[in-house]
């Protein structure tokens, strides 16, 4: 079987900035307290959910902004102990949290700004119970972590947790590799872009303009 | 001085750096337990001062291995009298250099990893294959030193060991370097020109630092006074700090010229931004340390050069620091977001007010193991200047 090339298409036409996909990330993975790993960005002002220029020349997009799952991954190469990886079969990069050792190398290396982010302390939960699915890897201190494409997800044949629950349907998922999938399919009728191109990374995430 | 008064002198200082050191041990354990969140690094800046010290002590280890062993490399008079110092200096560096990652890593139990695991793609991995060999190097170059002393071993194989040692130190700046340097993501650091600077600030902070212990040794009656070596010594320490001010005007010219693009701005961060003062001490200081080295006049006068020292090595520390602060302070994507993981004390001003304030400032912790950390040095060299055979062979 071939491999895959799983990735994100996000309408930035349809995104309203609500951060139902943020919230749905980190309720799934049972994140820790002040940890995200998808997040809205507003592209316009210097605040969340201003514009940049002044009325009536005001303009306002979002972005989201989680791992890119790069074809050519910065993060993959500079990590000593091979604790970040891409999976052959689909494309997704993996973090290990058994083997991190907690140098952060992967986060200085990752071009996109706060997509990694790192236990400083014990993992400190909001509620004390699990939230989210139950076979989810429970978080280590003192260890990197990102989004993983809800691995836990694929395994039973859904999507990653944020594509479903978008309220604008401007998320899509799928296999690049398969020319007849919706991500695909949208990138040859849509205009789009990548984030930090030259980068050289590569991302398997997209923005339809 | 008599003998009495230096045997008291070197052991309250035995006293007072190993009752550092254990402070510093302590503190480490702390950190462990209470997490790596003592220290003021945040996802937005996940390398802080023990990586800057790391940078910091490969430079002056590298720095005194090659003064120490050019000369006998290339059949120079040098500065036979004081290599041994240097050379031990250099591997008390290297030691404190292996020290601060292991204080900066989150998971030290688990550093086994590293060599279970490797990936050989890996700068930090060149690193940790690097850094040992090279410490087991230059421990073996002053073994060899000293038992050549003593008549045993030929000049012919204590030349080919300098030589590996030189090649070694070499390696393990450059490797240092490209650390920071092969990164895509981080155009501050991302230069052709990284490894040359890191062995250029390598060569002035490792022989300021032998310089400045070597006139402190003379001061106390551990070393005899020799103002010829002296004075060549403070001669090329002015001549290094100019070639390092040299590569540090290139890497400037480049990025200004264009009078535009993100290279400008953090140019202009530089000159008259929040890095300015920083950036000011290292090149004014450093001209007026060249000044007073290379001149005649001054360079005899050994207060003068213990000054210049210290303030090429202030230099070289701040060149370092603004170069991992720079990696963060211009993040690639700048829209405006909720910050990730927990923040520092005044969270909402400074995340907010990026544009008139660093990404990062050690916390008071991390200043507290760092010089509990350096102290260990201070206690490694003493120890090793008291108890083996380093001074000047007669």
């Amino acid at each position: 079987m071939a491999n895959k090339r799983l990735g994100m298409v996000i309408d930035t036409k349809r995104c309203i900035g609500c951060h139902t996909c943020a919230m749905a990330c980190k309720v799934e993975n049972n994140l820790p307290d002040k940890n995200w790993w998808n997040r809205t960005l507003t592209v316009g002002g210097k605040e969340m959910d201003t514009p940049s220029g002044t009325f009536p020349n005001a303009s306002m997009s979002y972005i989201t902004l989680a791992c890119q799952h790069c074809e050519n991954p910065a993060c993959t190469k500079v990590c000593p102990v091979g604790a970040t990886y891409k999976r052959e079969a689909d494309g997704v990069v993996m973090q290990d949290y058994d083997k991190c050792i907690g140098c952060r190398y992967c986060m200085v290396a990752c071009p996109y700004t706060g997509v990694r982010v790192f236990n400083w302390e014990k993992p400190k939960y909001q509620v004390d119970f699990a939230v989210g699915d139950a076979n989810v890897t429970p978080h280590q201190k003192h260890t990197v972590e990102k989004c993983m494409l809800c691995t836990h997800r694929l395994a039973k044949g859904l999507q990653p947790a944020c594509i479903e629950v978008c309220t604008a349907r401007a998320r899509h998922f799928g296999d690049f590799n398969d020319p007849n999938s919706k991500v695909s399919q949208l990138l040859l009728k849509r205009s789009h872009f990548q984030l930090l191109p030259d980068k050289e990374t590569n991302p398997t995430v997209y923005f339809l303009t | 001085m008599n003998k009495i008064e230096i045997k008291t002198g070197s052991q309250k200082l035995i006293a007072a750096t190993a009752f550092l050191t254990v402070i510093g041990f302590s503190l480490w354990v702390y950190q462990i337990v209470r997490g790596l969140f003592v220290s003021d690094m945040r996802n937005l800046s996940p390398w802080g001062l023990y990586i800057t010290m790391f940078m910091f002590f490969v430079g002056l280890s590298a720095g005194g291995l090659i003064i120490a062993t050019v000369p006998r490399v290339f059949g120079l008079k040098g500065f036979k009298p004081v290599s041994k110092i240097a050379v031990y200096l250099a591997i008390c560096c290297t030691v404190l250099a292996g020290l601060f990652i292991v204080v900066d890593l989150g998971r030290p139990e688990r550093m086994w990893h590293l060599l279970a695991y490797s990936n050989l793609g890996s700068p930090l991995m060149w690193d940790v294959l690097v850094i040992p060999t090279y410490l087991i190097v230059s421990t073996v170059y002053l073994w060899a030193t000293l038992r050549a002393e003593k008549g045993k071993g030929s000049e012919a194989s204590l030349k080919m060991l300098s030589t590996v040692a030189l090649i070694t130190a070499i390696l393990v700046h450059s490797v240092t370097a490209w650390i920071f340097g092969l990164q895509i993501g981080r155009p501050f650091w991302h230069t052709s020109l990284l490894a040359p600077m890191f062995i250029s600030s390598a060569l002035v902070s490792g022989l300021a630092l032998t310089l400045f212990v070597v006139l402190i040794l003379q001061k106390v009656g551990y070393l005899q006074r020799d103002p010829e070596s002296k004075c060549r010594m403070a001669s090329l320490l002015g001549l290094f700090v100019l070639v390092d001010l040299f590569l540090l005007f290139c890497e400037l010219i480049t990025a200004a010229y264009p009078l535009g693009g993100t290279e400008f701005q953090v140019v202009k961060t530089m000159l008259t931004g929040i890095f300015a003062p920083m950036f000011w001490i290292e090149v004014l200081g450093g001209l007026l340390a060249a000044f007073l080295l290379l001149n005649t006049g001054t360079q005899k006068d050994n207060r003068l050069v213990g000054g210049a020292s210290l303030l090429a090595i202030l230099g070289i520390f701040f060149k370092r620091y603004q170069l991992l602060l720079g990696g963060f302070q211009f993040p690639n994507l700048t829209h405006f977001s909720i910050t990730t993981g927990p923040v520092a004390p005044d969270a909402g001003t400074w995340w907010r007010g990026l544009q008139g304030s660093f990404i990062y400032f050690p916390s008071i912790f991390e200043w507290s193991l760092t010089i509990g950390v350096v102290s260990m040095g201070a206690l490694l060299l003493t120890l090793g200047l008291k108890y083996l055979p380093l001074k000047p062979a007669k």
